[in-house]
């Protein structure tokens, strides 16, 4: 199994489907507009996370996102779900907000912290002491980045690959799309705390081998009417 | 489904609403009980007056002069109690970008001119026609103009020649010179300020992912402020903290003096500079109103009632120490700390005429007794002397004509 756009398609309209039953039934998702309109029709639930940021780190984002997707309760996974998993990524020092804010999870490094979902309403203060992260620097791995999710790990735990498609991806884009992917991937079962997660960029995610446990898909910048993925998870060879 | 150029694009954080109270006095304990807080066990309080700096760039204004008439009073009045170091530093302050982008402007759209005849009226036309331009240079323009000043101490010769011309200006209207033409630089470069920001825990830098430098005091409920911009620009705020940071620890009090609309910042380093031991206190004046309107300079506003209008004006119908003293008397006592009441010449020129009165009724009261009223004139635990109550009790008929000895030491 490799990557096509119907794929793509199937991909991006199970995701709909999962968090908004109901908006699936009025649009036509088997055009990328459809699936497009969908994501504007969502902007009725506010319910969003905020995540702080003091300094971009792969390995400490990875691990805080999955060790904060993993305590969420399921009532308030499913309302964020509803507002597909959105999350507001702002400039911050955590450690300076702790005494005034609630945090469902800091990342271990204390560089990151996570709210839990809540209305816009309820983020208010937080955002007005802070500012969007930037993130405007080209994200470049260099090479293959081994991380062991937390959590406790099964008796064997699952070898993934995360790719992710490095062409023009930035920091800013990928605490996005990382964001949603992992997240989901939690909420869904597909990755598990304790899992080693080897993460490789590529220019392209084309020929990467499936089946795939995650993918994260947008309209491809060269042609709105194609999809593209921009980061995916799978089994990695061997690992049955 | 998501668009793959999304970058989180909402979190669009509301302006700041960065109001802080900062408690003046903030010495207690039983020692205090029995001694004055402001005055050290052993010595003379040492005090830095740091006022806001002019960045040289346009003639004075009158709300310039009235920031400079308050500073001038709190200095000299100062003085005779505490050891008081007056920090106005233009070589700290012509790296922010408004005195940057000017040089910058001048260099491309005028070119190589003899500055040095210039009148400050000018000069000030060019500043107006920069700001109207609404131009702002890409940062690796001004960088040139930035590394001299921190190399060779160099000024561009547009605002050599206003300061050479505020120079002489002070002198006529008895203002202590701080070094307005002297090379000043600060003692720390930014690496080091934002290091010492940092060990503070108020520094939030988003250089290597490819963002500004905020200072952080958001663990006191105020929002981020940015003092270095992505592409390493610094800002007015980051000049003032690298110039005070490694001078505020070596005194027992900082007074900051500032327009009302710097409120925001100046809470800002009030908080830091209070971080790092001092007491600090806070002079906030309200810009003149010229007919009715509070304008920036950027717009002008010294033609008719600038520094040299007004020395032109007056300079001849008064002599020097009424001009000096009744200056003060206007900008300091009759105009307040607000900005309520538009500049009015024939009202100043009533003041000039008193301030002859009060100078020629002036008795010899001796030293000891005009120090002791100097003391009596110093704000709840702070050292300094409050400028305004000091000069508006000159104006209480109620009391005693102002002695001579304290006319000549503070206000001609």
């Amino acid at each position: 199994m490799t990557l096509t756009q119907r794929l793509l398609h199937d991909h991006a309209a199970r995701r709909i489907i999962r968090a908004r039953p109901e908006l699936a039934q009025v649009r036509d998702l088997s055009t990328v507009d459809g699936l497009t309109a969908v994501q504007q029709d969502a902007g009725d639930e506010d319910t969003a996370v905020v995540a702080v940021v003091r300094r971009f780190d792969l390995v400490s984002w990875v691990r805080g996102t999955v060790a904060f997707a993993a305590g969420l309760n399921r009532r308030r996974a499913q309302e964020w779900r509803r507002a597909f998993t959105r999350t507001v990524f702002l400039a911050g020092n955590p450690a300076n907000l702790t005494t005034r804010f609630d945090f469902a999870h800091v990342a271990e490094t204390g560089a990151m912290a996570w709210t839990a979902p809540a209305s816009a309403a309820a983020h208010r203060p937080l955002r007005r002491l802070l500012r969007t992260f930037p993130g405007t620097r080209d994200l470049t791995l260099g090479g293959d980045v081994v991380i062991d999710l937390p959590g406790e790990p099964p008796a064997e735990p699952m070898r993934r690959v995360l790719h992710l498609a490095g062409s023009g991806l930035t920091v800013a884009g990928a605490l996005v799309h990382l964001g949603h992917l992992l997240v989901e991937a939690v909420l869904d079962g597909a990755i598990s705390p304790g899992d080693r997660l080897t993460v490789r960029q590529l220019p392209r995610l084309v020929g990467v081998p499936g089946p795939f446990d995650a993918l994260r898909v947008g309209v491809d910048p060269a042609d709105p009417d194609r999809l593209h993925a921009l980061m995916s998870v799978s089994r990695e060879a061997g690992d049955d | 489904m998501s668009s793959p150029q999304a970058t989180g694009a909402d979190a669009q954080a509301t302006g700041a609403d960065a109001q802080a109270t900062g408690a003046d006095a903030r010495a207690t304990g039983a020692e205090a009980s029995v001694r004055d807080p402001a005055v050290p066990a052993t010595g003379r309080p040492r005090v830095l007056l740091a006022p806001v700096t002019i960045t040289p760039t346009k003639p004075l204004t009158p709300s310039h002069l009235k920031g400079l008439f308050w500073t001038d009073v709190a200095l000299r009045a100062s003085r005779p109690l505490a050891e008081v170091t007056h920090r106005s530093s233009h070589t700290a302050f012509d790296a922010c970008e408004q005195t940057l982008g000017f040089w910058e402007y001048l260099d491309r759209t005028v070119g190589d001119v003899d500055y040095s005849g210039l009148s400050g009226d000018v000069i000030g036309e060019l500043y107006m026609r920069f700001r109207a331009a609404g131009e702002r240079a890409p940062f690796h323009a001004c960088l040139p103009y930035l590394e001299a000043i921190e190399r060779h101490g160099w000024v561009h010769p547009a605002s050599a020649r206003l300061l050479e011309l505020w120079a002489g200006q002070y002198h006529r209207l008895g203002l202590h010179d701080p070094g307005l033409t002297a090379h000043q630089p600060p003692r720390i470069g930014l690496a080091e300020m934002i290091d010492r920001l940092r060990r503070l825990g108020m520094c939030l830098d988003l250089r290597a992912d490819g963002g500004p430098v905020f200072l952080d005091a958001t663990r006191d409920g105020i929002p981020l402020r940015q003092i270095i911009a992505a592409d390493g620009r610094p800002n007015y705020l980051a000049c003032a903290l690298r110039d005070l940071l490694p001078l505020a620890p070596e005194h027992d009090e900082v007074v900051l003096l500032h327009d009302r609309d710097l409120e925001p910042d100046y809470l800002l380093l009030h908080r830091v500079l209070a971080g790092l031991g001092p007491r600090v206190h806070r002079i906030t004046l309200g810009r003149v109103p010229i007919d009715g309107r509070v304008t920036s300079a950027r717009h002008g506003g010294w033609q008719q009632h600038g520094a040299e209008a007004l020395l032109d004006e007056f300079g001849d119908r008064h002599d020097p120490a009424a001009l000096r003293l009744g200056l003060r008397l206007y900008f300091i006592a009759v105009l307040g700390p607000g900005d309520h009441d538009s500049f009015r010449p024939e009202l100043l020129d009533r003041y000039l005429a008193k301030a002859r009165r009060l100078l020629d009724a002036a008795p010899d009261a001796g030293w000891s007794a005009v120090r002791d009223g100097l003391d009596a004139h110093r704000g709840a635990g702070a050292a300094h002397v409050d400028p305004y109550r000091l000069t508006a009790g000159l104006l209480n008929r109620r009391r005693a004509a102002p002695a001579r000895e304290l006319l000549t030491e503070v206000y001609t």
